[in-house]
């Protein structure tokens, strides 16, 4: 769906964009992750053809842009770095002008459209109010509803639950899974680890304009073939398993090359109680510390 | 991509402000007039104010004489000022880009929106000055052109007509420059401010002697021309080289506002 | 398209907009073999070409005068733009149109009436023999011809030709041979085949700038309509009957004194009567006129001037020189009432001389008439 080569991005001796190579696929929730500062949004500006590219080649639905943004646009809905509206007119009138902007669309369902977007966020009973009298989180939700006007095939979603509050945001967690669940791609840039974590099944971390990591989120958090465990007793079991206990940290003792199972009978039998034992997984967090940090890049 | 942004001028409550502001000028001054009965000594008033006292048919274009040199480029250059500059400042150029909209066609829509607050505007004051003319002011029963020849109802309105157009036309080069300056700032004050700087800049030069080899291209000449509308036979000479001009300054600047805002990158 | 180009698309018809115009302009004009005397005859004689046009005349004559003199201060100093419709020289209208109105000149042979727009007045009046300088008097054939009609032929030289008006004008240079004008040269450029002129500019003795010039911008050599040089009055306007012109042509009526003959060496001018009041001498452009002023056209001019920068006081009044022009009013001995203004585009020794005589002149009066 996205597919990015080289590109790069120079503002007079600042690299914004370093080289990157985005590979998002047809079915992904694609976690777009990175400091404030790292690029992202530049990023996402130039796959909608907002900010002209340095160098290197954009292809969205596999077409190249920004040449084509005329025919991909239109399938491309999108949340670029909050939300904006005309705050004299009211959510419904700012939707039906948006889409009256665009190409396609026909004007007899124009209204039908507008209605559904604005029931799919849940902003049907206010939208009639005018756009200054909305909260953050309505405004929030406007924006989303306009990248939904089209029923989109891709969404480039930027810090979408910027303003929600937790209700909110489980709300818009849920309608992103319901439109994933019925096709849509959706690329989701968050400095947001959690959200990320919880929702995306397809991971790009940017570290300062370098795309340092790219992975399914299943690959990234697969086990690490180490074995954790949590006893009270961590002195003996420290004495029993040595040699083979890579870290030890309070009553947290991580051990290297081992069966769980075997592991825990013979702690049992030495009479070493254990609070809890299972194999090893990295958090996002983790994985994403461990990238960013090895970046060999350094601030000039 | 026009019907939106007419729709979008039409729904802003500042655009009727803005009109009804202009508006209110001409009138104050036809209610003075016809309450003190004193017309400006000669000479010195706006075009054909001196002879509304007489003839309250001319005040429509008493009333344009009145707003054209300064309030009406103002509202203009606030209104293509904010053309550009403005949805970026509310951010909604990101999401108008990203709809999509080609940006040639939103800068040509957004100046065709201009020219329909300039019409909006003019036909307003217009037919204010036609109202309060009538029931104001004086009613000859033939009204006269500037040369002194009479000049039938219908002669009147075809020339008042015209000149309404060339008022029009007249605000052209001011709302392409300023659509300019709107694609460079990401600040609406700033784009007028650099639009009408332009336009003190030129009547300043209109006045120095030393400048003359300037003046044909200052946009601010051929302005008042409209006048000439009313001498009979019409002089067209400036009529028309200020439709040229206009036509001009738009190609040049609607151009440089091409360049630059099709290359550009949307940051706001 | 990168920016780069598309800013070169935008300068590159920047420049042909804006240099296309000065390159037509800048195109050489056909010049022609007439000769200089054939010019000036044919010049001399297209009084009677009708045409009709659009002129601008720039005059560069700071004059210090207002009241009776204003009209003439603004159009030696300043920028006129004139519409002609000329039918022939008893037949012709001349507008001179400002941004809010106009002030137009309807001539018809026996009376010339003017029409002020902005003050809705039509004044009427016979057509004098003697009077200032109007607007019409600066089209350029009138300019012209004032300045060639007694040109002899030694005094012309030929010029290029220029491109005015959208025609070829060859041009023709005038250098008068009288010893006292103040007048360097005055440039003409005529239509060849009528003479009509189409631009002239009068240049003074050591100066950079022309004092007063005049330039077709549009011009036509069609007879324009019988109507369009007749005035008819609004019925709002005022219509006034006026016995004289202006100060000059007052002066020439009502004043019993009567100007020499011949004033420091100046014989009166061809074409002009004698033994009246106001008295012209001189020939072409090099001219001087002496007018008798009552005190109440005298005295406010003789403030103006005292009041004026670089305005000379002396035995015989208070004198001004302003680029080729030089004045001098002096009251006439003897008459406390009437004061002499002595003007004109000779140096200051000759006015000086003429007020002298004048200022003691022993004139013989002559009844009302």
């Amino acid at each position: 769906m996205i597919t990015t080569d080289g590109l790069t991005k120079r503002y007079g001796p600042v690299l914004a964009v370093d080289c990157i190579d985005l590979d998002v696929r047809a079915g992904d929730i694609y976690g777009f992750l990175g400091a404030n500062g790292s690029g992202k949004t530049t990023t996402v500006r130039m796959l909608l053809g907002l900010v002209l590219p340095t160098s290197g080649t954009i292809r969205l639905l596999d077409e190249p842009m920004p040449r084509a943004a005329h025919s991909v646009l239109p399938q491309v809905g999108a949340l670029i770095e909050g939300p904006a509206a005309y705050g004299h007119l009211s959510g419904r009138s700012n939707l039906a002008l948006l889409d009256a902007a665009g190409p396609g669309g026909p004007r007899r369902t124009r209204r039908a459209r507008v209605d559904a977007a604005l029931e799919q966020v849940g902003l049907a009973r206010v939208s009639s109010r005018q756009v200054r009298a909305y909260s953050l989180g309505m405004r929030q939700r406007l924006g989303l509803a306009a990248a939904l006007l089209r029923t989109p095939r891709l969404l480039i979603l930027d810090e979408p639950t910027n303003g929600l509050d937790p209700q909110g945001i489980r709300e818009i967690r849920d309608l992103l899974v319901g439109l994933h669940a019925q096709g849509t791609t959706v690329f989701l840039s968050s400095h947001l680890l959690a959200e990320v974590e919880q929702l995306c099944t397809r991971v790009g971390v940017l570290d300062r304009g370098r795309l340092v990591l790219q992975d399914e989120l299943t690959v990234l958090q697969q086990p690490t073939g180490r074995t954790v465990v949590r006893t009270p007793d961590a002195e003996r079991a420290h004495g029993l398993l040595d040699g083979r206990v890579e870290h030890r940290d309070g009553d947290r003792i991580v051990v290297r090359r081992t069966d769980a199972a075997a592991l825990n009978s013979l702690l049992v039998g030495q009479g070493v109680r254990v609070h809890e034992l299972g194999p090893e997984r990295r958090t996002l967090e983790q994985v994403v510390l461990a990238a960013t940090t090895e970046s060999p890049e350094v601030a000039p | 991509m026009i019907v939106v942004e007419l729709r979008k001028l039409l729904t802003r409550p500042r655009t009727w402000i803005t009109i009804a502001l202009i508006d209110a000028l001409p009138t104050l001054v036809a209610v003075l007039l016809a309450l003190t009965d004193v017309g400006p000594r000669p000479g010195t008033g706006p075009a054909f104010l001196s002879a509304v006292l007489a003839d309250g048919t001319l005040f429509p274009l008493a009333a344009l004489a009145m707003v054209l040199p300064l309030f009406l480029p103002v509202a203009v250059a606030l209104t293509a000022g904010d053309a550009i500059a403005g949805e970026a400042q509310t951010g909604t150029l990101r999401y108008l880009l990203a709809r999509p909209v080609g940006r040639t066609r939103l800068l040509v829509a957004k100046l065709v929106a201009v020219i329909a607050f300039v019409l909006l505007t003019v036909l307003v004051v217009a037919a204010t000055g036609f109202v309060v003319g009538a029931l104001l002011l004086g009613d000859a029963p033939l009204s006269s052109s500037v040369s002194g020849t009479s000049l039938t109802q219908q002669e009147l309105a075809w020339r008042t007509v015209l000149a309404l157009g060339y008022a029009v036309l007249a605000m052209l080069g001011v709302a392409s420059i300023a659509l300019f300056f709107s694609t460079i700032t990401d600040s609406p004050p700033g784009a007028a401010m650099g639009a009408l700087a332009f336009l003190i800049a030129s009547t300043l030069l209109l006045t120095l002697d030393a400048a003359n080899a300037l003046q044909p291209y200052l946009p601010t000449r051929y302005w008042l021309a409209f006048v000439d509308l009313f001498r009979d036979p019409i002089l067209w000479r400036d009529v028309g080289f200020g439709v040229l001009q206009q036509g001009v300054y738009v190609l040049l600047f609607l151009g440089a506002a091409w360049a630059n805002f099709t290359t550009r990158d949307i940051t706001s | 398209m990168t920016a780069a180009r598309r800013w070169c698309l935008v300068l590159a018809g920047a420049a042909v907009l804006l240099v296309a115009p000065l390159a037509v302009r800048a195109l050489p004009a056909d010049d022609s073999e007439i000769t200089a005397t054939d010019l000036l005859e044919r010049v001399q004689q297209s009084a009677a070409v009708p045409h009709t046009g659009y002129a601008e005349s720039v005059g560069s004559l700071q004059l210090p005068v207002a009241d009776e003199f204003s009209e003439l201060a603004a159009l030696l100093g300043e920028r006129s733009r004139l519409r002609v419709w000329w039918r022939g020289v008893d037949d012709w209208r001349v507008d001179a149109i400002d941004p809010a109105g106009e002030t137009d000149l309807f001539h018809n042979g026996l009376t010339t009436t003017s029409w002020d727009y902005q003050a809705e007045r039509a004044v009427v009046t016979p057509e004098p023999t003697i009077r200032l300088p109007r607007s019409a008097d600066l089209l350029p054939p009138q300019l012209a011809r004032l300045a060639l009609d007694d040109a002899l032929p030694e005094e012309v030289s030929r010029l290029p030709a220029e491109r005015i008006a959208g025609q070829d004008a060859p041009g023709l240079r005038l250098e008068p041979s009288m010893p006292q004008s103040t007048i360097d040269h005055v440039d003409v450029w005529a239509d060849e085949d009528t003479g009509l002129p189409l631009q002239v500019e009068v240049w003074g003795v050591d100066s950079t700038l022309a004092a007063v010039s005049s330039t077709f911008l549009d011009v036509s050599l069609a007879t324009p309509s019988a109507e369009v040089t007749q005035f008819v009055a609004p019925a709002t306007a005022e219509v006034v009957v006026e016995d004289v012109f202006d100060v000059a042509a007052g002066a020439d009526r009502f004043s019993e004194a009567v100007a020499p003959r011949r004033l420091a060496g100046l014989a009166t001018r061809p074409g002009t009567p004698q033994d009246r009041p106001v008295g012209q001498y001189g020939r072409g452009l090099t001219t001087m006129v002496a007018v008798p002023l009552w005190d109440q056209a005298a005295d406010p001019l003789r403030e103006q001037l005292l009041d004026t920068p670089g305005a000379r006081i002396g035995s015989a009044g208070v004198a001004l020189t302003v680029g080729p022009l030089n004045l001098r009013l002096a009251p006439e001995f003897g008459r406390e009432d009437r004061s002499w203004l002595v003007a004109g585009t000779v140096d200051a020794a000759t006015v000086t001389h003429a007020t002298r005589r004048l200022h003691g002149v022993d004139y013989t009066s002559r009844p009302v008439g």
